[in-house]
């Protein structure tokens, strides 16, 4: 008979799942009953400790000890503009947007009638807006880049040089949560993702009103700053050669034609 | 309570700053009692408290409602306890304090009608114990913690812990392991 492993034992004993099946055995080998049994006797000890009775005014002191090191965060004004601040952000950078895309459609069919070169207009606007796009964004992942390496090498102790930092993330946090919004709904989760992960680390950093060493210490340890450098090295990669393959593309397409 | 709490969030969030006070009171009490379970002892604790909410609120915006807030805050509290333990010099500290201090041992002694040599007994048994939880890592003793004594599954240790699955499962065994191999001693007195 092949009996329980201690492993399965502290799982039965904790109820878990996976270990109902040695619930059977259980009933026919006396060996792993007294083994339960006695697993059951040891554990059960350490549920004696103790903690100190913490009643109804504990909140209320703890409440008045934090209150003064709390900034109240920014009031949101009311009124129709102020409400609809982040859809009129949105259309003005999707205007913007639009505008380059015709700016360079426009100036895109001069110069190819100034060369005297025919080309395929009819997919000239997605591409030009893709690019435009991705110039953008590698733009942010590079400034997002570069924030993160100050946040692994900060001083903590250089207060201008921690000012700027929390500028800076404060900067990004804006035009990062309208990335991350824009990646989600253009159902890209690699982007929208790391774009999350992000958010949570400048909202830290721009937010801490006394960034000390401990905090920097903690953040880049608990949120893994070093890793999600990685993951946006790996997509300012992956946009910059996007942008070369297309590139090369128009380049070979002009080629042909010529 | 989540959706209340998630009224209140956002009310902080539109710059009502005393509307967190509703938060912390709500909440102080399960999480000064997670973290006592962790560091053992009042100090530390209440310290801890305090700094799981302040940290709580200068992250308020990253809050994304996915759990309640009772239970972001709580996990944002089992890390900075984790912080702590893991610090050796709050460690010695905290034994220094365990050998010099015997008036909280008696805190947690059996029952008062017991005889002076079962209160002794049951002294040496709870100090037996301290001592084997303090010898298990920052991560042991926190997932331990959490799954003997506050009752969380495996998904939520991971999930506080940032660890896989399995691996809180493997640092809650090596944690019991250890603590039945420390006390093993003690066995035949109990």
């Amino acid at each position: 008979m092949k009996h329980l492993s201690d492993e399965e034992l502290v799982e039965l004993y904790y109820g878990d799942h996976s270990a109902r099946a040695g619930d059977g055995h259980l009933s026919v080998c006396a060996e792993c009953s007294t083994r339960l049994a006695e697993l059951r006797r040891d554990l059960e000890g350490v549920k004696a400790m103790v903690v100190p009775e913490r009643g109804a005014e504990y909140g209320e002191r703890v409440w008045k000890a934090l209150r003064p090191q709390l900034i109240p965060y920014e009031k949101k004004a009311h009124g129709f503009f102020s409400k609809n601040w982040a859809q009129w952000r949105i259309a003005a950078v999707a205007l913007g947007c639009a505008a380059l895309v015709a700016a360079a459609f426009v100036g895109g069919r001069i110069w190819e009638r100034h060369q005297k070169v025919t080309t395929t207009a009819t997919n000239t606007s997605p591409q030009a807006q893709q690019r435009v796009v991705l110039v953008v964004l590698t733009d942010h992942l590079d400034r997002t880049e570069r924030l993160l390496v100050s946040l692994e090498h900060a001083d903590s102790s250089d207060r201008e040089e921690n000012a700027q930092l929390q500028s800076e993330a404060r900067d990004l946090l804006a035009s990062n949560r309208l990335y991350r919004a824009t990646a989600s709904n253009a159902g890209d989760p690699v982007l929208a993702g790391a774009l999350d992960r992000l958010q949570g680390v400048l909202a830290e950093v721009a937010n801490d009103p006394n960034l000390t060493a401990a905090d920097l210490e903690r953040v880049r340890n608990e949120m893994n700053t070093e890793g999600i450098l990685f993951e946006i090295r790996v997509l300012r990669a992956r946009g910059t050669e996007e942008m070369s393959g297309r590139q090369n593309k128009l380049g070979s397409a002009k080629g042909a034609t010529i | 309570m989540q959706a209340n709490d998630d009224s209140v969030v956002r009310a902080v969030l539109a710059g009502d700053k005393d509307a967190y006070g509703v938060l912390v009171r709500a909440h102080s009490a399960v999480v000064f009692r997670a973290a006592f379970r962790i560091v053992g002892n009042e100090a530390d604790a209440e310290e801890i408290v305090q700094e799981a909410f302040l940290r709580g609120y200068q992250r308020l915006e990253s809050f994304e409602r996915r759990s309640s807030f009772g239970t972001w805050i709580y996990r944002i509290a089992v890390n900075c306890a984790l912080n702590r333990v893991g610090r050796p010099g709050i460690e010695a500290e905290y034994r220094h304090g365990e050998e010099s201090d015997s008036e909280e041992k008696t805190v947690q002694v059996a029952a008062l009608d017991a005889g002076p040599e079962r209160v002794l007994l049951s002294r040496e048994i709870k100090a037996a114990q301290e001592m084997a939880m303090r010898r298990l890592t920052p991560v042991e003793k926190t997932a331990f913690v959490l799954r003997h004594l506050e009752d969380r599954s495996m998904g939520e240790i991971a999930e506080v812990l940032g660890i896989a699955p399995n691996a809180a499962k493997q640092a809650v065994f090596r944690a019991v392991q250890k603590l039945r191999r420390e006390l093993a001693p003690l066995r035949g007195t109990a």
